[in-house]
């Protein structure tokens, strides 16, 4: 026998039973309220506000900010290098190829973290990935990254080393200006916030 | 390697080991079918051997049943199978500068380097070409960005766009296969030309 009737005997039942079946037997992938209930409890959405001011001071190309505001508030003030996509047209179809995608690491951004968060649920809802949230929004990025508070004598050195990171970092990033610890506590280097994410690779394919 | 290197389940560097013997596989297998001889890969634009046309679109076949079973029989999320992004300007560009190249070249860059490995000057200046045409791209890609970038679909199906369901597109995608099979050995009849 000819192989083109060989594999013609195949493949036709095959793609017969195929055509015949009713499609999207299986089940979709979309997170159940449960699962989602449990990812957003456990908090795996937030990026904590030193991990991205030091993702900014690096330069990390992967750090995409996406500002979740009105354009109105974006105009006013956004921050460094973030894009504009208001929570309201956030399903709009121009912006699917930023919110679904593998290269970058999405970090949504509101004045609290609760448009943010909204975002967020949204896209997770949808099978994205990639996507978090800052975590205390603009406002904590104000009153403590760009601004931060000197810490009390008693405090451990961690608190000092977080001071003069983040005191590095706003100077870095335009905010305040740099005045070296006062008192007699201890001098401590800045230490790396520790960076979680992990930045995935695309599968590529071709002859 | 699937599910087992994002899952950490293997590590990257077995994934590349991985791929390393899976790549040797592949370049064997390709070389023993003659994938390494220019004039048999570029015999698909002129008639005399249709062999590429009836491997690749076996291949395609043969995963696409797979898949859609797997998928029936709920071993497969569809949904996550990675597919690339559509580009409609660079994907028909890139299929034109690709096509012009594999007519001229007689070679794709898989199979270049399958014919390089077995010491063909030809694929080695084929390579050659590649990384000129790789490395012009990315110096000048400022130039080309728009381009590149312009009318993106996202990630459709042929079987969404014509609104029937995927086991109905891939029996119509099996029946065009077999069609063009035949086809492809009545053209070898017609212009026949020696191995040498």
């Amino acid at each position: 026998m000819k192989p083109i009737k060989l594999l013609a005997l195949f493949v036709i039942p095959l793609g017969i039973i195929i055509a015949a079946v009713p499609p999207d037997r299986v089940k979709h992938f979309r997170l159940t309220a449960d699962e989602l209930l449990q990812e957003a409890g456990a908090g795996v959405q937030f990026v904590s506000p030193d991990v991205v001011a030091d993702m900014l001071v690096q330069k990390d190309p992967s750090l995409r900010l996406i500002d979740v505001r009105t354009p109105e508030e974006y105009d006013a003030y956004s921050m460094p290098g973030a894009i504009n996509i208001p929570l309201s047209s956030l399903l709009s179809d121009e912006y699917t190829d930023i919110l679904n995608q593998e290269a970058y690491m999405n970090v949504f951004y509101s004045n609290g973290s609760v448009y943010a968060n909204q975002a967020w649920m949204i896209t997770r809802q949808l099978g994205y990935e990639n996507n978090y949230v800052l975590e205390g929004g603009l406002n904590y990025w104000f009153g403590n990254i760009l601004s931060p508070e000197v810490p009390s004598q008693t405090n451990p050195n961690e608190e000092f080393a977080k001071y003069d990171f983040r005191k590095s970092a706003a100077a870095a990033l335009g905010g305040g200006s740099i005045v070296a610890t006062e008192g007699d506590a201890p001098s401590v280097k800045a230490v790396k916030p520790p960076v979680t994410a992990k930045s995935k690779k695309k599968p590529a394919g071709g002859c | 390697m699937g599910p087992l290197a994002p899952y950490e389940i293997i590590s990257e560097n077995t994934n590349f080991l991985l791929a390393f013997f899976i790549g040797i596989a592949f370049g064997w297998v390709l070389e023993s079918s003659g994938f390494s001889s220019s004039r048999k890969l570029a015999g698909i634009f002129y008639g005399y051997d249709t062999v590429v046309l009836k491997v690749f679109f076996t291949g395609a076949i043969t995963a696409m049943l797979g898949l859609l079973f797997m998928s029936l029989f709920g071993w497969v999320d569809l949904d996550l199978v990675y597919v690339n992004p559509t580009y409609l300007t660079s994907a028909i560009i890139g299929g034109v500068v690709m096509g012009a190249g594999f007519i001229m070249g007689g070679f794709c860059p898989g199979t270049s380097f399958c014919g390089a490995a077995i010491g063909k000057i030809d694929a080695m200046v084929f390579i050659g070409g590649l990384f000129i045409g790789v490395y012009g791209f990315a110096f000048t890609y400022p130039w080309w960005e728009k381009m590149y970038m312009a009318k993106y679909l996202g990630e459709p199906k042929v079987s969404e766009k014509l609104g029937m369901s995927d086991g109905l597109f891939g029996l119509f995608l099996i029946i065009a296969a077999l069609c063009m099979f035949i086809v492809a050995e009545w053209a070898e009849k017609k212009w026949p030309r020696e191995e040498y």
